[in-house]
C-alpha cells in the first residue's frame, strides 16, 4: 500500500498484461495512437519488434523523446502527429494500440 | 473516432489486432479510506461530460465492427487502485487527469475531510479506477 509518485494511471505492467490477453506484443510491429509521454510505450517496447508511437501534443512527444534519450528503447519511433494525417511507408503493422485516446 | 479507427485499420495487416484502452464508462472512480482490513467508502466521483466521450468511443467501436472493418475479439474490464497519503493529495491527483476531470458529488469532499479527521493512524485514501480493453481483429 505504498504511496509513490502520484499518477492517475495503473502501475507498471498492468496494461501490458491486459493487452496480452488479446495479442502478444512480442516481436510485433506496433502502432500506438495517443502515446502521450510514452508512459505505456516504454513498458512494452522492449518486447516488440518496432514501435511507431504518435501523439498530437508536442510537449508530450518532447518528454517521450527526452525519456528515450535517457533510457534507450531505440526501437521506438516517437512522432508528433495524429492517425488522420499519418503517412507511414513500411506499414502494415501487427498491432494498433489506442492507449487512452478516444 | 470512427474515422481514426478506420485509418488505423488501414495500417494493420490482415489478421492484425486493434486494441483500445480507455476508462470504463459505468464503473465510476470511487474514494474510500482504508486502514488495515478496514475500508470505508466515501464517495463516487462524477464526470458526466467525459461519460459522453466514452459513450461515443463505444459507439465508434461498435460501428466499425458492424460495418465489417473489424471483428470483435473480446473485451476485458479491470479495476486498479491508487493510494494517497492525505486529502490534499486528492486535489493534486484529480488535477493530473486531463479535462474534463472527475469531481466529488455535492458534499463529498467535506465528507472525506470529516472522515479523515477520525481515521486511524496509518490510514490511506484509496482511489479505485477502472478501465476497459477491447480487442478488434482486422479480417
Amino acid at each position: 500500500m505504498a504511496t509513490t509518485e502520484l499518477s492517475a494511471y495503473p502501475g507498471e505492467g498492468f496494461e501490458p498484461r491486459l493487452i496480452e490477453r488479446f495479442v502478444s506484443l512480442r516481436n510485433k510491429r506496433v502502432l500506438e495512437i495517443g502515446c502521450g509521454d510514452g508512459r505505456l510505450t516504454f513498458q512494452y517496447a522492449p518486447h516488440a519488434s518496432s514501435v511507431l508511437a504518435i501523439d498530437p501534443d508536442r510537449p508530450s512527444i518532447d518528454e517521450a523523446l527526452f525519456q528515450q534519450g535517457e533510457g534507450g528503447a531505440p526501437n521506438i519511433d516517437f512522432r508528433l502527429g495524429s492517425i488522420e494525417r499519418l503517412i507511414r511507408p513500411g506499414a502494415p503493422f501487427d498491432v494498433a494500440l489506442f492507449s487512452w485516446s478516444l | 473516432m470512427v474515422h481514426a479507427l478506420r485509418r488505423a485499420g488501414g495500417y494493420l495487416r490482415r489478421g492484425g489486432m486493434l486494441v483500445s484502452i480507455r476508462p470504463h464508462r459505468t464503473w465510476r472512480p470511487s474514494i474510500a479510506i482504508v486502514a488495515g482490513r478496514s475500508r470505508v467508502p466515501v464517495a463516487t466521483l462524477l464526470n458526466t461530460a467525459f461519460e459522453v466521450n466514452l459513450a461515443a468511443a463505444e459507439s465508434a467501436l461498435e460501428r466499425v465492427v458492424d460495418e465489417g472493418s473489424f471483428t470483435l475479439a473480446g473485451a476485458q474490464a479491470a479495476r486498479y487502485r491508487i493510494y494517497l497519503a492525505r486529502p490534499s493529495q486528492v486535489r493534486t491527483y484529480l488535477e493530473l487527469i486531463n479535462p474534463p476531470r472527475p469531481r466529488f458529488p455535492r458534499g463529498g469532499r467535506a465528507r472525506l475531510n470529516a472522515m479523515w479527521t477520525s481515521a486511524p493512524r496509518g490510514a490511506r485514501i484509496e482511489v479505485t479506477e477502472s478501465l476497459i480493453v477491447n480487442g478488434l481483429r482486422r479480417p
